[in-house]
């Protein structure tokens, strides 16, 4: 590893020390909540020290914090401290942070927004044509564009159908699918610069219909949003009409 | 003598029934399949592959169904590494690092085939080498272990994880050891095992159960991958096949001493525990490279340094199933997804294992590196294919893949948010040089380590000499001390003046 390398390693370890330090210490005073020597609970006596049920997080927790301990010494003497502000230091890297940031908001709006309210073919189509058209090729104006298409989607569904109660309704899938199809519009309006572009609206939607039938019929499992604005038609139309023909 | 024949009617057996059902093969070719792209795919590895496949067949599909699709994509993944690696200059996985060494100086030269061919066939071997020496090795480690109790498997869980992360991190020793803290402090979520006492819930009833074992697998092994490969790469220029893949009886002889020494090392460092392919392939590289008269040549293009890590890879599949099947230790990170889908089976690796699971595996394993033989001698030329998909166009939909297999496992939309939590926290580890191994194995033995050591306090009523009065208990007690104590800095100075000490 190269020396510069290392200085910014040790410039990330103090910072990373310093949140195990504040990590382990709140665990362990969370740990107190516990009984450890022997609580007396309604008239009934607990367990001894040796077999109380913080006795092996308390050992965890105090272990991290010696070793937290000494990844902060490692990396005050290694320089990791001086350097623990400065930009070079932190290795911070705007393109990096840009590409990291719109992948976290996109996967953060898929699994927290979209996936338990919106039907699953429709927000995974989604999903796979952000990620590839804002990815391949490394565009930051595509990053954009395909995060705030995602997250659009994803903010919309949790905001106005937030509760578990409303998570049946399609308002949110029609906007998923019109933000899907005037993505996949300007995906093949680029595909001529990116001939690889041509190929995302197939995969986008076989992907995620294959998958979901799999799991769904093939191996019999729960899969998300079952009531959704496709899935509901394919569950309709294969224990109706496509089941009773073998069946039968 | 006797006992080596019960072994092999036991497992000819097992061999027999797995061969005469047709739905045997649909799931083996399959997943070896799979496993080949995946390992192929440079973005995506075998423990990638173990774990997806898990989400997918872990609990829905008969057990013996489930561990052939397994163990077929972990030895085809392992394989599948070596394309990009002689074709592109790209390991496809870790464990291939090495093999991209040798591998892409002999393409260049025009031998890509009959390096192709050699890997193929070496690849078979090793990991038939791996698997006779579990089918032999797990049968006296099993007598052994019948001896253990609570403090031995305290000890041996502390061990695993100690030594995983003493052996998996690339910067300081320290932060493998934070990272297996990390994974056992996550196991102690929810009801503990004996008492039923409620820890770290902060209310929320999901957490009574604790922390499920797919989804942190997926998100600790997926989102971080997932993650760090969506970005633009150039393809890399990919060297044309030339000359026939099928390789030739007399070369493959000539290789052979090379072949039987790395199947030997890859299944030893396989066997320990936490330590992966890639470890193998190295070690047995550096030892080819010292032993071999033509180790000069090493990473110029020599063949023997290719089969060198190409074998050894492959070997330490059976080695990293000893400790798994044997003590419900991880021999490698791939062995840990193995082991969640063992635990979501509700089948507990370690001494108490059905004999005929051990059986069933070693059968399995010996089909799926016959079918990998086979896909690998006649249908390279898909693989070859798979090498030009960009992984910006398949990493979305393995997203989507653990995603839908992570949710169907629990059925509850918490877990996507547990995999998606523990996925970012896996990559920030992985960005300051944690490695994840020692966390996942922390998570799974965690549970097994509370309950022993609890165990072992309570049977003794607290008297901690428990831990020292059993003579497997001091032997395991003096390794955890002796491992800790060789990476402190007086232990390390002690060391290095042994060294420079002559005999």
């Amino acid at each position: 590893m190269a020396a510069e390398d290392t200085l910014i390693l040790r410039a990330r370890d103090f910072w990373t020390a310093l949140v195990l330090i504040a990590v382990s210490l709140f665990f362990l005073w969370k740990t107190s909540d516990i009984p450890l020597f022997g609580s007396n609970r309604a008239g009934v006596s607990g367990a001894d020290w040796y077999n109380s049920a913080a006795i092996v997080p308390l050992g965890i927790f105090s272990g991290l914090l010696v070793l937290s301990f000494v990844l902060l010494a490692i990396s005050i003497r290694s320089g990791g401290a001086a350097h623990a502000l400065t930009r070079a230091g932190i290795g911070w890297n705007p393109s990096e942070a840009l590409r990291f940031g719109t992948i976290a908001l996109m996967l953060l709006a898929y699994i927290a927004g979209l996936v338990p309210r919106v039907d699953f073919i429709l927000c995974s189509g989604l999903l796979i044509t952000a990620l590839i058209f804002g990815y391949q090729g490394g565009h930051p104006q595509r990053m954009i564009l395909s995060t705030v298409f995602v997250t659009a989607a994803g903010a919309f569904a949790l905001l106005a159908y937030g509760p578990q109660a409303e998570w049946n309704s399609h308002v949110d899938d029609w906007v998923t699918l019109a933000l899907w199809a005037l993505l996949t519009l300007i995906v093949l309006s680029q595909a001529k610069q990116t001939p690889v572009l041509r190929v995302v609206p197939l995969i986008a939607v076989l992907a995620p219909f294959i998958l979901v039938c799999a799991m769904a019929f093939g191996f019999r499992q729960n899969v998300p949003a079952r009531g959704g604005l496709i899935f509901k038609q394919i569950e309709y139309h294969y224990y109706v009409t496509l089941r009773p023909l073998w069946r039968t | 003598m006797e006992f080596i024949l019960n072994q092999l009617s036991g497992f000819g057996g097992a061999f027999v029934a797995l061969v005469v059902d047709p739905l045997t093969y649909a799931y083996l070719i399959t997943s070896v399949f799979l496993g080949i792209a995946f390992g192929a795919l440079p973005g995506l590895t075998a423990t990638l592959a173990v774990t997806i496949l898990t989400g997918f067949f872990g609990n829905k599909i008969p057990l013996d169904y489930s561990l052939i699709a397994l163990l077929g994509a972990y030895v085809g993944a392992i394989y599948g590494g070596s394309y990009p690696s002689i074709l592109l200059n790209i390991p496809g996985t870790a464990a291939s690092a090495a093999t991209a060494m040798d591998g892409y100086p002999l393409a260049k030269a025009g031998r890509g085939g009959e390096a192709l061919g050699l890997t193929t066939t070496a690849s078979f071997i090793g990991t038939v080498i791996g698997t006779l020496a579990l089918l032999i090795f797990v049968w006296v480690l099993l007598l052994i272990s019948k001896n253990i109790a609570s403090p031995e498997k305290a000890l041996l869980a502390l061990f695993g994880i100690l030594l995983s992360g003493t052996l998996m991190s690339e910067d300081l020793v320290i932060k493998g050891w934070i990272a297996g803290l990390i994974g056992l402090a996550m196991a102690m979520v929810g009801l503990d095992p004996i008492l039923s006492e409620p820890r770290y819930t902060f209310g929320w009833s999901y957490m009574l159960s604790g922390f499920q074992v797919v989804p942190v697998l997926m998100g600790a092994f997926a989102v971080p991958q997932i993650i760090e490969g969506l970005r633009h790469t150039a393809t890399g220029t990919m060297v044309a096949l030339k000359g026939r893949v099928v390789p030739k009886l007399g070369v493959v002889r000539k290789y052979l001493p090379t072949i039987g020494r790395s199947g030997v090392i890859g299944t030893g460092v396989g066997a320990l525990p936490g330590v992966g392919e890639d470890v193998a392939g190295w070690v047995s590289y550096g030892v080819g490279k010292t032993v071999s008269k033509e180790g000069d040549t090493f990473g110029k293009g020599s063949m023997e340094g290719l089969l060198s890590s190409e074998t050894a890879n492959n070997a330490c599949i059976g080695g990293a199933l000893i400790p798994l099947l044997v003590l419900g230790i991880p021999g490698s990170p791939p062995a840990a997804a193995l082991m969640g889908a063992f635990k979501i089976n509700n089948v507990i690796p370690g001494p108490t294992i059905d004999p005929e699971i051990i059986l069933r595996v070693v059968a399995i394993m010996v089909l799926a590196s016959f079918t990998m033989f086979i896909m690998g001698l006649f249908t390279a030329k898909i693989f070859i294919r798979i090498l030009r998909i960009p992984q910006t166009v398949f990493l979305p939909v393995v997203m989507v893949l653990t995603t839908i297999g992570s949710f169907s496992v629990g059925g509850g939309i918490n877990d996507l948010y547990l995999m998606l939590a523990v996925g970012f926290v896996a990559y920030f580890m992985n960005l300051m040089k944690y490695p994840i191994a020692p966390l996942v194995i922390g998570v799974i033995l965690g549970g097994l380590f509370d309950e022993t050591l609890r165990r072992s306090l309570l049977l003794s009523d607290g008297d901690l000499s428990v831990f020292v009065s059993r003579p497997g208990a001091a032997i395991l007690l003096m390794l955890n001390l002796a491992l800790v104590l060789s990476q402190l800095p007086l232990g390390k100075r002690l060391l290095a003046r042994m060294k420079r000490t002559p005999a």
